[in-house]
């Protein structure tokens, strides 16, 4: 039948048909393209952006920071890290399935480099849940053949990468720790203003930065860290490979710091502490300079870089003698027979007394009822000023200050530093204590008697002072009445390379003596030592001539002999470069425990700075093992004299 | 005048004058992106000399279509079945150790006289040819359900035999191709559409779990990705995502010739960017304005295939025109589909642009073939 036939012709309506449904199909994919590439453009640039920019923080290199001659105390070193970018490792779903991938990953790596796996996934969880924006440290400190390895295979690793890290080192390890303190990483959150700095509002990953967190460290932070705050936009390849660096800027250098410090004295004094808890500060006269600041005992401060281990940082701040405490700054302490300059010189500014005037000591002091002792029970006999000193006589000084009044002295105590901090570049300081009649109103409820003014006249009772006070008053004695601000840091190189000198400053409100009333008070003190009945003779040296004060203040709970120990220094006696100020804690006498140190700590150093001939190191006298109190240690001054 | 001179000069006067300037462009467009895609391949040495062999490829090409346009189609439409079956023989050889080539874990290529070719490419043309001539034939039952169900086995064969390469893409094609024709021939829209509807519910089964009992897990794998291309963002939706993200970045006018950075940094891996995934570098670096260039010019050489169809000889001419637009159309739209995110990733070249021995060598060929048809229409233009 022919309709039922199948007729061979052209149907021209379903060729158009076939044509309009294929404009049909390419109108779709017009409209889909539209939709791509003009609506949805900008979300897709982004998503290109996110993936073949890697913009990456690169911490500056931290200034470093040096003693007066250059010696490194706090330097920078490369360590070769193994990174991984866990954005670039991410995987949809669950996140179980990125730490897999991640894990996958280490253990390729761990392999190829021959490494134990750095990571378990807990740690890699963790990392993730907290700051992706980090980097993920995988190895860090790799050597050479570890590196070669990895840079072979580097391509096989996407979203790995060889960094290279600034660590902060301490090439003296211990030596001046609670000077320079220490660095940890830095809080993300807390890096400096950014876009003050010409930085991104946020990069995509962040390499560690370290951050001072004590000491130096800290105060100098903004002066260490560099500035410049190093970014980096690197193009990668999808194998991870750098492709191209769109626009780096190196990381910047921060300023390098030089100290008054001298990293020999320093040692020196650090040395002589060994085995005790005390501090030691050594104060150039003529300047304020601080040569030496020590706090025993100390810690390592690369402990702490890149980050403390719990199992040290858990010892070190349990540990009862608190290394991490800086005693010659946040230490106070009734400061003892070395306070009695203080008083002599506030009572022949008054008038009360003066250099030929004589007291007769008999052993003891009776102030009404009460009998204040000196340390000499059978007494020194018709002695003068200079003799006082020589002896520390407290039986002198106790007539001396009631003389003069508790005013001068307290004046007097004031002006060479006392009760306020010295504002030396630290964290922590304290400023300790001058009592006087409202601080005992309000403290104690209670008016000044004379019995007050007896125990300020020797340097106990309430009186606190700090080790670098203490410095800073031996050095005014030294120079002849000069107050000087202590000076740390000499100079402050910019990470431009300009060099900020920082002068010498004297502190406001220093004292105002007459030349003979202190010549007197130093000679005085020249006698203690270099006189053989004098009470610091154990700091004699030969070739020079030192002069000197010591210092017993007794502690705690009445009776139970504990003692901080102390001397006060400077020499050479006519011009005098060096004022030292050292305490031992828990030890048995000024004279006996700190003198012998003294000597020491000045032999080394005129050995070693003055090249001048010294007696060789000589066995410290030990001093009984303190008996542990920890919560005493900040010292709580006896309400008595002994 | 001669009398062979006149034969040429009508002969060259009769092309279809615009589809030539449209393949040309396409070719030119092709050698230029290839060129795009893979220079940064070939500085690394990475890729190999991608650009220099198209060219040889195109210059293959263009002198088999030339030699087909030539050439009477009537010559082809009659030995078509000899054609069918050496391309059935083509496609089993492949199978065949030490012969077939296995690359990326397929057997689609053998190596002829040391040129790795795809004997795929000359089936769908051949497959093309031989519905042509039977959908033509005067002593088909018009309107059976038998003519639907000879077509479709005639285009079963060579679909089994490339499905089993596996080159699920390329055996696709043939489904709609081979669905054109029917239409064109006047097949009974009663089971054109029941096999759309057919085809709609197996792309449903496909979509479901059952699907693994008869689809490879790559397959399996590639249509799930399609429905959600971050669900795998490094695995198999990779190449969807890096494609999508091409694409749009490219923006309304691109990134610039040579700056597509998806493309140059590798994230279009480098062994695609040049073949199945040429259009996303070039909608990159061209933008929308360049891309939607393209897709005009593929419609335009669209309109011209069927303008052939309408204006041929005979039915046989005009249902081989109008396979060569379903295969060229297939391609197209399959191929900038899966590149935006329309369509699965099937492996897909896209015609006259992407870089590829054979399938340039078959699309220009079916190019010949279309124009011997033009060359010898019916005079009744519009």
């Amino acid at each position: 039948m022919a309709r039922d036939r199948f007729i061979p012709e052209i149907h021209v309506w379903r060729l158009a048909f076939l044509w309009l449904a294929m404009l049909a199909c390419f109108g779709a994919l017009t409209l889909r393209l539209w939709n791509l590439q003009v609506a949805q453009s900008t979300e897709y640039q982004r998503r290109l952006a996110k993936q073949s920019l890697r913009s990456v923080r690169l911490p500056g290199i931290r200034g470093r920071v040096l003693d007066r001659n250059g010696v490194r105390l706090a330097d920078n070193r490369p360590s070769y890290c193994v990174s991984l970018y866990l954005e670039e490792l991410r995987k949809a779903g669950n996140v179980q399935r990125t730490v897999d991938n991640v894990m996958e990953a280490l253990y390729r790596i761990a392999e190829t480099m021959d490494r134990p796996l750095p990571l378990r996934p807990q740690d890699v969880r963790l990392h993730l849940g907290r700051r992706t924006p980090l980097p993920l440290v995988a190895w860090r400190d790799l050597d050479e053949t570890a590196v070669a390895r990895f840079i072979e295979h580097a391509g096989e690793f996407p979203g790995a990468e060889l960094t290279v890290e600034p660590v902060r080192v301490y090439p003296q390890t211990n030596l001046a720790c609670h000077l320079l303190g220490y660095v940890g990483r830095a809080d993300l959150e807390k890096l400096p203003d950014a876009a003050a700095d010409g930085e991104p509002e946020k990069y995509h990953y962040y390499l560690p930065e370290m951050a001072g967190k004590s000491g130096l460290e800290k105060r100098l932070d903004g002066v260490l860290r560099a500035h410049a705050g190093g970014k980096l936009e690197i193009q990668v390849d999808v194998a991870g490979f750098k492709f191209d660096e769109v626009s780096s800027r190196a990381p910047g250098h921060g300023g390098d710091v030089t100290l008054a410090l001298d990293a020999r004295i320093q040692r020196a004094a650090e040395a002589v502490l060994a085995g005790q808890r005390g501090a030691a500060v050594v104060i150039d006269p003529r300047n304020g300079d601080v040569l030496a600041l020590a706090s025993a005992p100390g810690f390592d401060p690369n402990d702490f870089v890149p980050a403390v281990s719990a199992a040290i940082w858990n010892r070190l701040l349990h540990d009862p003698t608190r290394p991490l405490y800086n005693r010659a700054t946040g230490g106070e302490y009734a400061p003892g027979s070395t306070f009695k300059p203080v008083t002599l010189l506030a009572a022949l500014h008054a008038g009360a007394v003066a250099a030929d005037t004589r007291f007769t000591c008999p052993g003891y002091f009776d102030l009404g009822s009460a009998r204040f002792r000196c340390w000499q029970h059978w007494g020194h006999g018709s002695i003068d000023l200079q003799a006082a000193i020589r002896y520390s006589c407290n039986v002198y000084l106790f007539h001396s200050a009631l003389a003069a009044g508790p005013e001068a002295v307290q004046a007097m105590a004031r002006a060479v530093g006392f009760g306020r901090k010295t504002d030396v570049c630290l964290d922590f300081e304290r400023a300790g204590l001058v009592p006087d009649d409202a601080w005992k109103r309000a403290a104690r409820r209670d008016g000044w008697r004379d019995g007050d003014t007896c125990n300020l006249a020797i340097g106990q009772g309430a009186l606190l002072v700090t080790p670098i006070q203490l410095a800073m008053y031996a050095a005014t004695l030294a120079n002849g009445g000069t107050l000087w601000k202590p000076r740390l840091v000499r100079q402050i190189a910019s990470a431009g390379g300009a060099a900020n000198e920082i002068a010498a400053e004297p502190a406001p409100n220093g004292p105002r003596w007459e030349p003979q009333h202190v010549r007197v008070v130093r000679e005085g003190m020249r006698d203690a030592v270099n006189q053989p009945d004098g009470s610091g003779k154990r700091a004699m040296l030969p070739n020079v001539v030192v002069a000197a004060k010591t210092g017993t203040a007794e502690y705690g709970v009445k009776g139970a002999g504990r003692k901080m120990t102390w001397m006060i220094a400077f020499a050479p006696f006519e011009e005098p470069r060096y004022a030292v100020a050292l305490l031992v804690e828990d030890g048995v006498s000024g004279g006996t425990t700190a003198a012998p140190r003294m000597k020491q700590l000045l032999a080394q150093t005129f050995r070693e700075v003055d090249g001048l001939d010294m007696p060789p190191v000589e066995p410290l006298p030990s001093v009984p093992p303190p008996t542990p109190d920890p919560g005493a240690a900040p010292a709580v001054a006896a309400e008595e004299p002994a | 005048m001669n009398k062979r001179v006149q034969t040429w000069v009508r002969f060259l006067t009769a092309q279809d004058g615009l589809a030539i300037l449209l393949a040309a462009g396409l070719l030119g467009a092709g050698l230029t992106f290839i060129y795009s895609a893979s220079w940064r391949g070939e500085e690394t040495g990475i890729v190999g000399a991608w650009f220099s062999k198209q060219i040889w490829w195109a210059a293959l090409g263009a002198a088999v279509a030339l030699a087909l346009a030539a050439t009477d189609y009537k010559v082809w439409i009659r030995h078509a079945g000899w054609l069918y079956l050496a391309s059935l023989a083509l496609l089993a050889l492949v199978f065949v150790p030490g012969i077939g080539r296995k690359v990326y874990g397929a057997y689609r290529w053998l190596v002829i006289l040391g040129v790795p070719v795809q004997p795929s490419e000359f089936a769908k043309v051949s497959t093309v040819l031989l519905l042509a001539r039977v959908l033509a034939s005067p002593v088909l039952q018009r309107r059976s359900f038998g003519t639907v169900l000879l077509a479709l086995g005639l285009m079963a064969l060579p679909f089994g035999l490339i499905l089993e390469e596996p080159d699920l893409g390329t055996a696709m094609v043939l489904v709609p191709t081979t669905l054109c024709m029917l239409f064109a021939a006047g097949c009974a829209l009663r089971y054109l559409i029941g096999l759309g509807l057919l085809g709609a519910g197996g792309i449903a089964v496909a979509l479901s779990p059952l699907a693994k009992l008869f689809l490879d897990d790559y397959q399996h794998e590639r249509i799930a990705t399609f429905l959600d291309p971050s669900r795998d963002p490094l695995g198999s939706g990779w190449n969807a995502l890096q494609s999508a993200i091409a694409v749009g970045s490219g923006g309304f006018s691109g990134k610039g010739f040579l700056n597509g950075t998806q493309n140059v940094l590798g994230f279009l891996p480098r062994t695609v960017s040049p073949t199945d995934f040429i259009f996303p570098v070039i909608a990159e670096e061209t933008g929308f304005i360049g891309a939607s260039v393209l897709l005009l010019a593929f419609a335009a050489l669209l309109t011209c295939y069927l303008r052939t169809a309408w204006t041929a000889q005979d039915p046989a001419g005009s249902l081989l025109a109008t396979g060569i637009a379903g295969l060229l159309f297939c391609h197209v739209f399959v191929n900038v589909g899966m590149t935006i995110g329309l369509l699965p990733i099937t492996g897909l070249p896209l015609p006259f642009v992407s870089s590829g021995g054979s399938f340039m060598v078959s699309t220009l060929a079916g190019f010949g073939l279309v124009q011997s048809v033009h060359v010898r229409r019916m005079r009744r233009e519009v």
